[in-house]
């Protein structure tokens, strides 16, 4: 269970995130979606604390994970990162082999000894639908890989330290359209386990792989309800407008 | 927790790093600055060296450095410049500039001393100048080409296409548009290598040992094959070799302030220069 | 009006030429340069190795034929006195120079231009039969009884692998540079192993830890350092750091390697440091991202992602720092004494390469032996450079596991 509650963010003096609360079942999956500097990647980065990697940022509000306030001093924000994986917009594997990659994680978080990290490698490639394709050159470069196999490989990464619930920013728009496809297939299978929040910019692709949708515009979340409502029968006009494409 | 710690004990260890480091290159300017500020006054910058070299000023090597900074660069400015020009807008990506570009690279690493050596044999003894302004502008002009020549194929890489693009398209010819549209774009930043290599080359000891450098002149040099006093030279003499080491420290505090001066204003006038490109671009 | 055309056309076509000789010019100064310096240098194994326009005379009786160049010096320095030790027969070695035919004949014996000494050098020679006679070839001596020993060439073994540098020795300089060259690379390496560690944790800091403003205050200072005359550091280090490196270290002399490669690696860190932190900053945004939301500290992001990446640049870094210190000329010259020994330990005094040409070049007489010898030492540096500079492209442009 996540939840927001009342989240105000600035960038400077730039007000970019205003009055949001938001609550997402576990289990499920929830797109955001917004033209383009609305606030929805923002918003998403606020779950693993990626914002806090920005000078100059302000925070007001509650983000809780499982009934915690993410943002509590107690916090430890690498044990809140281990359990809430991301996904980036370009896929960004290391300058490492296909199994460091996917090992990495597992290694910096002291998780378990080498057969437990080969097992876990296996699973998680497995997981992320690109086992048959690496299984014999594990030990290659990940940059050998095409660009749809690498946003898969950072998937298995983002699997292997076992998180709850995955954030994915924009996982397809550097993609191909049947690569596109393998990661949407993807992520209705990882549903089964996993959280998913996913920003996306293409809003066939909200309408195809997620539960439920918020819209966003000029940093407010404008409607946020189950995905076949939103595209059927939004209740706002400007909802309404972006889905029909009359901007954005 | 474990690797909480031991970035805890990196970190630390980074920043001791960071300040003792910042501590040292601090004290070296501050060491020079403290010693040299009460030396430097009128006097010092127009007289002559007097009483072996322990009172009076350094105006000769004033002179000769500036003399040697002029002399070199209008000998190596228009080269570097023209040579620039070519690689980077006329030759194509063939062998040919691929060569000219890793010669022109591995002459920015070539010791400075190896530039004074090949400046004695060449300038100084088969063509017979002499220790003279001329071999010596020559030689240091040789050192400051290889930088003249990075800085303006950056400036020439940092003019969008489209501007070429354009002014072809206009009908304008090659050469008419790198005279009309490309130099003036890049000019400012042509500029800010000049400044740097100006900074360079007025601080150079060892290419000029051989060639033009002078222990004492009592008189300013009047032509081109005179030998002339020069800032790092003097202050070298007056650290090493003077005929009454302690007496000329003050004016060794001096000239190496001097020296650290040309230097900081060069860099500053370049890091004005480039700031004020940048506002005009972003406007 | 088409006259104008005209004369523009001719006009840009000069100027077009004219670039293109600039770049000719600059492309072959490097060949020019090298050319020079290895036709001065290479000559010196044309030259004999005993001082020029001298030779060595001996008796007809002695069987000694030629003297190797340590020889000739320990003979001169009085450590080998007889010839038996030469493979001669048992006979003290009695030395003669010009200077001492002047004692034993008035000048008026010899003639108004001395035409009547060689005669004269001749007969003291047949005389003497365990005779070293070093006499200028202008006045060869004459007779049955005098025989010159062979004058060899310097061989390229004696400069490359000689261990004495006494090139003003009489009659027989000694070229060799192993000392030189082990000092230039002890005080180089040395001071590339204090550098390298303080620059690398300098630019981690200054890339990863420090904030922006910071940042904005150190990145100028450490800019002006690197553009620093070499001289002023030298300055600075003979006033400053050979004191405090004597009594620290409670020395004799505090002009020793060890003070060398100090300053050295002063003045390294400002090209270490910003050459390694430009390396660091250049690993993408996304890979920091990546590593942090997989649950890894900054540190550990540090070590296993930004510095393996960086890694090309950061080795960029030390192969020109080496580069740097390698042909540095006027600050080592300024703290490390000079003295052209065999480098014992790092304590004592040594002399580098460029010290020496910097040292000696406004002595030696042009075309002479010495001459050659200082320029031969340039190319040795010309090369090292160029390895170091050409392996330096090499690295930074090898990047593994790089995205095309």
């Amino acid at each position: 269970m996540i939840e927001a509650k009342n989240i105000n963010f600035y960038y400077g003096d730039f007000h970019a995130l205003k009055n949001i609360s938001i609550a997402i079942k576990p289990n499920t999956v929830t797109a955001f979606i917004g033209p383009s500097g609305c606030g929805k990647s923002t918003f998403l980065r606020l779950f693993n604390r990626m914002n806090d990697l920005i000078e100059n940022t302000r925070l007001s509000g509650e983000c809780l994970i499982e009934g915690k306030n993410i943002y509590d001093k107690s916090v430890d924000i690498d044990a809140l990162r281990k359990r809430v994986g991301m996904v980036f917009q370009k896929p960004n594997p290391f300058p490492k082999s296909i199994f460091e990659n996917v090992a990495y994680g597992l290694r910096v978080n002291d998780m378990g000894n080498k057969q437990f990290i080969q097992q876990r490698v296996e699973e998680s490639l497995k997981g992320a639908a690109l086992w048959d394709e690496v299984k014999d050159k594990l030990h290659k470069s990940a940059y050998e890989l095409s660009g749809g196999q690498q946003q898969r490989l950072c998937i298995a990464r983002a699997l292997a330290v076992a998180p709850s619930v995955i954030l994915m920013d924009e996982p397809a728009s550097a993609l191909d359209p049947i690569s596109t496809s393998k990661i949407e297939e993807l992520i209705h299978e990882l549903k089964q386990q996993y959280t998913i929040v996913i920003v996306t910019h293409n809003m066939q692709q909200a309408a195809r792989v997620s539960d439920n949708t918020g819209f966003f515009m000029h940093g407010e979340l404008v409607e946020y309800s189950d995905t076949k409502k939103m595209f059927l029968n939004p209740n706002k006009e400007s909802t309404q407008n972006y889905i029909t494409g009359r901007f954005g | 927790m474990n690797k909480r710690l031991s970035q805890q004990i990196a970190f630390i260890i980074f920043k001791l790093f960071g300040v003792l480091v910042v501590a040292i290159l601090i004290s070296i300017l501050g060491f020079i600055i403290v010693n040299g500020i009460s030396v430097i006054n009128w006097e010092f910058l127009t007289a002559f060296p007097e009483e072996g070299m322990t009172t009076g000023g350094i105006f000769p090597a004033i002179v000769g450095t500036l003399y040697l900074i002029i002399g070199s660069l209008l000998f190596a400015f228009p080269l570097g410049v023209m040579s620039a020009i070519y690689t980077h807008e006329y030759a194509g990506k063939g062998w040919i500039v691929k060569t000219i570009r890793m010669m022109t690279n591995n002459l920015a690493s070539i010791p400075s001393i190896v530039f004074g050596l090949f400046g004695m044999a060449l300038f100084v003894n088969k063509l017979n100048f002499g220790d003279s302004i001329i071999a010596g502008s020559l030689t240091l002009g040789l050192l400051a080409l290889p930088v003249i020549i990075r800085t303006t194929e950056e400036a020439l890489k940092a003019v969008p296409n489209t501007y070429r693009e354009a002014s072809l398209a206009l009908g304008a010819t090659k050469l008419q548009t790198i005279k009309k549209v490309v130099i003036p774009a890049a000019m400012p930043n042509i500029i800010t290598g000049l400044i740097l290599s100006i900074g360079r080359v007025s601080g150079e000891t060892a290419p000029i040992l051989f060639t033009v450098a002078a222990y004492l002149l009592p008189q300013l040099p009047t032509g081109i094959f005179d030998q002339a006093m020069a800032l790092p030279y003097h202050l070298y003499v007056l650290a090493t070799s003077g005929t009454d080491l302690e007496a000329s420290r003050p004016m060794a505090y001096g000239t190496a302030l001097v020296l650290i001066m040309i230097v900081l204003t060069m860099n500053l006038l370049a890091s004005f220069m480039r700031r004020k490109l940048e506002k005009k671009r972003s406007k | 009006m088409q006259k104008r055309k005209i004369i523009r056309r001719i006009l840009d076509n000069i100027t077009e030429k004219l670039l293109t000789i600039s770049g000719a010019v600059t492309g072959i100064a490097i060949l020019f340069i090298t050319f020079f310096l290895f036709t001065e240098g290479a000559a010196l194994f044309q030259s004999p190795q005993v001082e020029h326009g001298y030779a060595l005379y001996v008796n007809s009786s002695n069987p000694v034929n030629t003297l190797q160049p340590e020889e000739n010096k320990a003979i001169f320095d009085g450590e080998i006195t007889n010839w038996n030790e030469l493979g001669g027969k048992d006979g003290e070695i009695k030395i003669f120079r010009i200077d001492d035919a002047f004692q034993i004949y008035p000048e008026s014996e010899l003639g108004e231009n001395y035409e009547l000494l060689p005669a004269k050098l001749g007969e003291i020679i047949s005389k003497e039969e365990n005779i070293l006679a070093f006499l200028p070839t202008q006045y060869a001596p004459q007779g049955a009884a005098v025989k010159a020993l062979t004058a060899k060439n310097i061989q390229p073994k004696d400069y490359f692998l000689g261990k004495g540098w006494l090139p003003t020795a009489t009659p027989v300089p000694l070229f060799g540079v192993l000392p030189l060259v082990l000092g230039t690379l002890l005080v180089s390496i040395v001071a590339l192993l204090i550098a390298l560690p303080l620059g690398l944790g300098v630019a981690i800091y200054l890339s990863e830890l420090a904030s922006d403003r910071q940042r904005r205050l150190l990145k100028p200072v450490i800019e002006l350092l690197a553009g620093i005359p070499s001289v002023v550091y030298g300055f600075f280090g003979l006033v400053v750091l050979v004191p405090i490196v004597q009594k620290a270290l409670n020395l004799p002399v505090g002009e020793t390697a060890f003070t060398g490669s100090l300053l050295l690696a002063i003045m390294a860190l400002p090209t270490i440091i910003s050459v390694a932190e430009d390396a660091l900053r250049n690993t993408p945004r996304a890979m920091r991202e990546a590593s942090l939301a997989l649950g890894a500290t900054q540190w550990q992001t540090i070590y296993r992602v930004v510095i393996p990446y960086a890694k090309s640049g950061i080795s960029a870094a030390v192969v020109l720092g080496i580069g740097r210190a390698i042909g540095e000329t006027m600050a080592v010259m300024m703290v490390t004494g000079n003295a052209a020994v065999m480098p014992q330990s790092l304590m004592e005094s040594v002399r580098t390469i460029p010290a020496t040409i910097a040292a000696e070049l406004g002595e030696a007489p042009a075309g002479g032996a010495h001459y050659q010898a200082l320029f031969l030492l340039g190319c040795i540096l010309f090369v090292f450079t160029m390895i170091i500079s050409i392996s330096a492209e090499i690295i930074s442009k090898k990047k593994n596991y790089k995205a095309h």
